[in-house]
């Protein structure tokens, strides 16, 4: 999986592409271990192709500890292939959800 | 009933994998199209896609489960996914040598931002039926899914 990063507003915006499985999930913990706890974020879901409960579960552990942190993360951008995974497990209510990156980094 | 199912059903593809997390992706893309095979042939709603991605995602999940609950002890362990069918439905066993399970799984309480447990309750609600066997220290999980009707999940 490829992580890029930009910043937009006070919100840095972390650009995923390709699979996010039990395989890569560490990854992304890990990249978002490196950016203070403080700092709000908004993840483009655009290009990830495909996404199950582990890598569901890694952004379920991000929200829960900018929750504690009073930060936010956003998703932006789902496909309905990963849509389908927090329609399912109800986890589309642990989030601020936004079809577009610019509006997730303005609300 | 499940058992006469799956008795009737002829098998199409076996993939053995060793018990480790980097080869999930090889599990579930194999999934997929065997899937889309599968429904070339027998889906009439049209709904290909979403057939596949209901068995890609499936066996993502049961493959990362198995290769989690693996004993330490068997570091070469591995995981054999059979797949067969008859000429509606499509069967997924995920068969591994892991400690005794129980299959049947509540959804998790999202409201604790729990960080696993979505396998299973993922599985039950995209497939038709899901069953589990243990014999000989031996377990498997038979997932089937019908591609003529397709369920919301």
């Amino acid at each position: 999986m490829n992580i890029s990063e930009k910043n937009i507003n006070s919100y840095t915006i972390l650009s995923l592409q390709g699979i996010l499985n039990a395989s890569s999930a560490p990854q992304l913990k890990t990249y978002i271990a490196g950016l203070p706890d403080a700092q709000s974020i908004v993840v483009d879901l655009e290009n990830v192709e495909f996404l199950d409960s582990s890598g569901l579960g890694a952004l379920v552990g991000i929200a829960r500890r900018k929750k504690t942190s009073n930060a936010v993360i956003k998703l932006a951008r789902m496909n309905e292939r990963v849509k389908k995974v927090f329609e399912i497990t109800q986890a589309y209510t642990l989030f601020d959800i936004y079809d577009d990156v610019s509006a997730a980094a303005e609300a | 009933m499940k058992k006469q199912i799956i008795l009737f059903m002829n098998p199409i593809v076996t993939l053995t994998l060793q018990a480790d997390l980097r080869y999930v992706r090889i599990a579930s893309v194999t999934a997929c199209n065997v899937a889309e095979i599968f429904a070339d042939v027998a889906c009439t709603a049209g709904n290909v896609a979403e057939f596949c991605h209901a068995y890609e995602l499936s066996i993502s999940e049961a493959f990362t489960n198995s290769v989690r609950y693996a004993e330490p002890s068997q570091p070469e362990k591995q995981i054999t996914i059979r797949f067969s069918s008859d000429n509606s439905t499509l069967a997924a066993s995920i068969i591994d040598t892991n400690p005794q399970f129980n299959p049947l799984t509540q959804a998790p309480d999202i409201n604790s931002y729990p960080e696993g447990g979505y396998g299973l309750f993922l599985i039950h609600r995209l497939m038709d039926t899901v069953s589990y066997t243990r014999k000989d220290g031996t377990n498997m999980l038979t997932m089937t899914k019908r591609a003529t009707i397709m369920h919301n999940a």
